[in-house]
């Protein structure tokens, strides 16, 4: 489920093509947080009104 | 081209390139323009397609269609527009017949603009939407037929990583176009065009957005932009075979392409 202030799920065919910016690598859909993850650059992406916001400044540090 | 009249001069030649970027006719900190430019079309964004009428008396329309033209759409083809905005080109692309587009821009608020329109226009579906730095895509290589980038390549930081980038994701015989301002070619149209862009423009900008700061930062951003033989050049450095160039309106714009050979 997508969370109650983002309900606008991403488009999928976008989804399907999408790389992590900084790595180029591979990309995971985290529903619960609407946000989408990049394992390698330690980055999750968010996504707003279902637009996938892939800028390196507004991504959420992980791990 | 003469610069006898009240233009304000171009930047001083003394400034540390490695540690600035330029902000129309300002060396900002590298760091600061990307946020700089944001501000500026954050502060734009509702007003942006009225005021491109009134800059340019229209001809923006004309010099899209042109370049939509250029782009050569068809239904395989994909497409992405960078700095694409509010939309035009998208829009010109899928009524042309062109193939899947990503309506890319680095700023959300012009997205939003676009992505109202695009459903106005019953055009939502062929569109993906993405926010993406043109420096840093979050595409895969080889995974688009054609790059465009109309006037957005002047308010980007590093033009150089952005040139890799559009190769980068482009198929092998796809083409890379870029519709943007440049410089003058006609030197009849030259002090006409001073003035109106510099004291014109920045007029209507406060009348019409309320804000001329942001309209004299486009007006400069205009006259710092590499010109043609120089973008060119750019281009075949990042990789560009068969780059060519056509001047619009006597130079006041041109389209530059090239091919992922």
């Amino acid at each position: 489920m997508t969370t109650a202030s983002d309900p606008v799920p991403v488009d999928p065919r976008l989804l399907e093509i999408l790389v992590c910016p900084v790595s180029k690598g591979r990309l995971t859909y985290d529903r619960e947080r609407n946000e989408l993850v990049s394992p390698q650059a330690g980055l999750a992406f968010p996504i707003r009104d279902g637009i996938p916001i892939m800028l390196p400044d507004e991504a959420r540090q992980i791990g | 081209m003469s610069d006898n009249n009240a233009v304000p001069p171009p930047p001083p030649p003394v400034r540390d390139e490695a540690a600035t970027a330029d902000f129309g006719y300002r060396a900002v900190p590298r760091g600061d323009k990307k946020r700089m430019v944001r501000e500026v079309f954050d502060s734009v964004a509702g007003k942006y397609d009225v005021m491109n009428d009134l800059m340019s008396l229209g001809v923006h329309r004309v010099w899209k269609r042109i370049f939509v033209g250029a782009l050569g759409a068809r239904p395989r083809l994909r497409l992405l527009d960078l700095a694409g905005g509010t939309g035009d080109i998208s829009f010109g692309w899928l009524r042309a017949g062109g193939g899947a587009a990503i309506l890319s821009d680095i700023n959300h608020a012009m997205l939003e603009v676009g992505h109202k329109r695009a459903v106005e226009r019953g055009l939502v579906s062929g569109l993906r939407f993405l926010v993406a730095d043109a420096e840093k895509l979050p595409l895969p290589d080889r995974s688009v037929d054609r790059v465009s980038m109309a006037f957005g390549l002047r308010n980007c930081t590093d033009k150089d990583a952005v040139l890799a980038e559009a190769r980068r994701v482009l198929v092998p015989g796809g083409r890379f176009l870029c519709l943007e301002f440049s410089r003058v070619q006609v030197a009849a149209l030259s002090p006409v065009y001073d003035a109106w862009s510099f004291g014109v423009l920045p007029r209507l900008g406060r009348l019409v957005a309320g804000d001329s700061d942001s309209y004299q930062y486009l007006a400069e951003s205009i006259r710092t932009f590499p010109d043609q033989e120089t973008l060119a050049g750019m281009m075949r450095r990042a990789g560009f075979g068969h780059v060519a160039v056509r001047n619009l309106s006597g130079g006041i714009a041109a389209i530059h392409s090239g091919w992922r050979l």
